[in-house]
């Protein structure tokens, strides 16, 4: 078992992936998700609030950053968690996230940075509809930014020739047929 | 005058033991530090543990506090007596008849169990779509990534992955993010065709035996397919 944090570090030190930092040029903030952070450690004793932010800030110039809550421990929660972005108690839900959608205002930040499916549909969905969020205009997943800031270089020929062929092989065992090939 | 009130410890929906309820003092820290508070007329985290503390605990469980309340767990980290008052707050969930539980957490949790995701996706839709994505992502107008497919049943992988329903339901685009790291990595990676997903609504409705079963089919499909490392991006 590894999270995506672990994953992503792994990545990023071994030079596996390769990141560039002057695509994105835009003020951005780390939102922390309960379950990563405070329950993390209430759970297991070990939490990525240091980590979640190294790793946006392999992505965007760390001159960019501001930082929503000095105190990672004690941040708050969006508003969506626990199942309430599936619970039919919007109102309510609208109502817990203005205490995020003010942390996010003050920090200034056009780019909120949400590591969690939940955080970031409240964040991105919810809140802007009905609180002042000020200079913010979108959220992305930390693995979203990480594909955005991404150097892609394309598999050799070679490479690409044997994944083909266990692509082929597996679409014939699993009865895929795409209309198109190629 | 109303009657003195008789606390009966022993039979209770929710187990009144000191590192549950009983030490609190009521000195507020919980509530005060809570951005529910106030949200449910009547209800806020040290109101709720008092009350259950004096036997009104199926008042709480009847409330819509235990919903609103997110489980983030503030309260819990910062009270000084130590009280558990997140999975306090849990366990007057698991309380809740499972057909009174709000949304769709408990129906998309009895789905799962019976179609392997919270959505009902069926297998020969979910494989098609993740064969679509991968055309779409080798011929990617900026950023083609030649030789890309997404591997499903891969024996002996480095790493399987969970799918959230939610991405191949509603937004499948969302899915290349991570596709496209695992490219650039040369990760031999994999994900598989049935009980793919990964999230756990048996956690947030209280719903403890489809919790279990939940992370018990995510670690069966990581043992069947012989993965390394399973990864889990919720």
């Amino acid at each position: 078992m590894v999270s995506i944090f672990d994953l992503l570090k792994e990545y990023i030190e071994s030079g596996r992936i390769k990141l560039d930092k002057s695509k994105i040029h835009h003020t951005y903030t780390v939102h922390d998700p309960c379950n990563y952070v405070r329950k993390s450690q209430i759970a297991f004793g070990d939490n990525y609030g240091e980590l979640s932010r190294w790793v946006a800030k392999q992505c965007i110039d760390e001159s960019l950053y501001r930082e929503m809550c000095e105190d990672y421990m004690n941040n708050f929660c969006c508003g969506a968690g626990g199942g309430a972005w599936a619970m039919p108690y919007d109102e309510e839900r609208l109502a817990y996230g203005k205490v995020k959608a003010d942390q996010i205002k003050d920090t200034g930040a056009e780019i909120v940075i949400a590591p969690c499916h939940n955080c970031r549909d409240q964040i991105m969905k919810g809140l802007p509809k009905v609180h002042d969020m000020g200079n913010y205009h979108e959220t992305l997943y930390t693995w979203e930014l990480v594909a955005k800031a991404l150097v892609i270089e394309p598999w050799s020929q070679e490479e690409i020739d044997k994944a083909h062929a266990e692509r082929d092989a597996q679409f014939e065992r699993d009865g895929v047929e795409l209309e198109e090939e190629e | 005058m109303g009657e003195a009130i008789k606390v009966d410890r022993k039979n209770r929906k929710i187990p009144v033991v000191p590192e549950m309820a009983d030490r609190c003092y009521t000195c507020g820290t919980c509530g005060g530090g809570c951005p529910a508070t106030g949200l449910v007329p009547g209800w806020d985290p040290r109101k709720a543990i008092r009350a259950i503390v004096f036997g009104m605990e199926q008042e709480v469980i009847d409330s819509k506090w235990p919903w609103v309340c997110t489980l983030c767990g503030r309260c819990q980290y910062q009270c000084p007596m130590g009280i558990q008052l997140m999975r306090t707050f849990r366990a007057c969930r698991t309380a809740r008849a499972r057909d009174k539980v709000p949304g769709p957490i408990h129906k998309g949790t009895m789905m799962n169990l019976e179609r392997g995701n919270n959505l009902g996706i069926p297998r020969d839709d979910f494989l098609f779509l993740l064969a679509e994505l991968g055309v779409e992502m080798e011929n990617d107008e900026e950023q083609p990534c030649p030789g890309f497919y997404v591997p499903v049943d891969k024996e002996g992988a480095n790493i399987i992955v969970t799918i959230n329903s939610k991405e191949p339901f509603g937004e499948p685009d969302d899915m290349k993010f991570w596709w496209r790291i695992f490219y650039a990595a040369k990760e031999d990676w994999t994900v598989s065709s049935v009980n793919w997903e990964g999230v756990n609504w048996g956690l947030f409705s209280g719903d403890d035996p489809s919790m279990k079963i939940q992370v018990a089919r995510v670690i069966e499909n990581a043992r069947r397919l012989k993965a390394k490392t399973i990864l889990y991006p919720e």
